[in-house]
């Protein structure tokens, strides 16, 4: 059979019956398969164990509740350091900002109105709160 | 299938597959965490969670909230990991937050009370605090501790508890009661105070005590003894010593205080102790 007109490729009928290229073929395959597996197990089967974890991972309605506490405590205690200090634990944000959020996702979640005015008066007071005694919210 | 008709190479590419596929799904790019629950917290972020929750519970008295809130995060026993809690905020020198998970603690022990040890630590013994504390259970045993596991992913609307006035540090102690306690089973001239609050009976842990004698004085602080309860704390007397006791943060000033003589069953004697009962009102 004469080679398929192809300019500067040749494809013979037999070349899938070459030993070297079914080796490679069967070789790729494999290692797609194994990816394949790999991925698999390492996504769906096992993932890594989360434990551990940092309070910036927490779901937003638990992050809420918990801001939603220190807005509660604050209303009791009226320390903004310890308030600012207990927010500090979700990272290098403002805490003005971290409660500004919280009170975002309570008013549409649907927070009742005494955790909405706990929260708004937590925001209002860090807005003006300046960190005493060199102590680093 | 002979030894030389096996798929060598196609069995390690497989094999190299599984490894790469692996590598980047546990290394390179693990499943991202972004929705976590208060359970897979870090230890100390659980403890930062722990006592805001005591601070929010401080705030509202909502013993309801606060065990759901604290179910979140998956203590095998709450009131175990308040009290220690409590005992590492009191000896970290924080006597307000060590107050409010001392509170809740004792709150969630009212709800789900439990057996107190039978063989107390030597040289104390185990209290009664009948008198001066809650009523007992009617059988602890049928009484689980273990906090509900049905959580509820939010609380927005829950109904939130009558405010019930909690004592706040500070207020002076009073002497509620005081009592001898013959027991050749405890040491000589034990000296037991149990702080508690008026209103709900509750034990408070942190109360720095003095006692004082011609010559001396001794601090000691409630709290240290979570298995006989957050506001107990006790001390050795010696016979033929007059004692003095007072809070350190002012209140009553008992006085006249030594170890009584005793009379045992066959009619030996031996001293005895004090059982020092205080309230803040």
């Amino acid at each position: 059979m004469p080679p398929v007109a192809c300019p500067g490729i040749f494809i013979y009928p037999n070349l899938w019956q070459n030993t070297n290229m079914k080796r490679w073929l069967w070789f790729f395959l494999a290692l797609a398969a194994g990816i394949g597996l790999g991925l698999l197990y390492g996504w769906v089967i096992s993932p890594v164990d989360f434990v551990n974890l940092p309070p910036d991972t927490l779901r937003a309605d638990y992050r809420a509740d918990y801001i939603l506490m220190v807005a509660e405590a604050y209303r009791s205690e009226k320390d903004l350091d310890l308030a600012a200090r207990r927010l500090a634990i979700f990272g290098s944000e403002p805490p003005v900002e971290i409660a500004a959020q919280a009170l975002q996702f309570g008013t549409s979640a649907g927070f009742s109105a005494s955790e909405i005015a706990d929260l708004e008066a937590l925001v209002q007071a860090l807005r003006t709160w300046q960190p005493s005694s060199g102590v680093a919210p | 299938m002979s030894k030389k008709n096996l798929p060598w190479e196609a069995i390690l590419a497989l094999l190299i597959g599984i490894a790469l596929g692996l590598l980047y799904s546990w290394v390179i790019s693990p499943v991202a965490v972004v929705d976590a629950i208060p359970s897979a917290l870090r230890a100390d972020f659980k403890d930062q969670y722990r006592s805001v929750i005591a601070a929010a519970y401080a705030a509202n008295d909502d013993l309801a909230r606060a065990r759901s809130r604290l179910a979140l995060l998956g203590d095998a026993d709450s009131y175990a990991a308040l009290s220690a809690q409590a005992q590492k905020a009191l000896s970290g020198g924080d006597a307000l937050q060590s107050y409010q998970l001392a509170q809740l603690a004792s709150a969630l022990k009212e709800l789900n009370p439990v057996d107190v040890p039978d063989t107390p630590t030597n040289p104390v013994a185990q209290l009664d605090l009948s008198a001066t504390s809650k009523p007992a259970p009617v059988n602890p045993s049928e009484t689980p501790l273990p906090l509900e596991t049905d959580i509820p992913l939010f609380y927005t609307a829950t109904p939130r508890a009558t405010r019930t006035p909690t004592a706040k540090p500070g207020a002076p102690f009073k002497l509620l009661e005081q009592e001898t306690i013959c027991d050749m089973s405890l040491a000589e001239g034990l000296l037991q105070v149990i702080t508690i609050t008026s209103n709900n009976r509750r034990q408070i842990p942190g109360i720095e005590l003095i006692l004082s004698w011609a010559g001396g004085e001794e601090h000691f602080f409630t709290g240290f003894k979570p298995e006989l309860g957050n506001g107990y704390a006790d001390s050795l007397m010696q016979p033929g010593v007059i004692y003095n006791l007072r809070a350190a943060d002012g209140g009553a000033f008992i006085s006249e205080l030594t170890p009584p003589v005793c009379q045992g069953e066959h009619g030996e004697t031996y001293y005895g102790g004090l059982k020092i009962t205080l309230h803040r009102p």
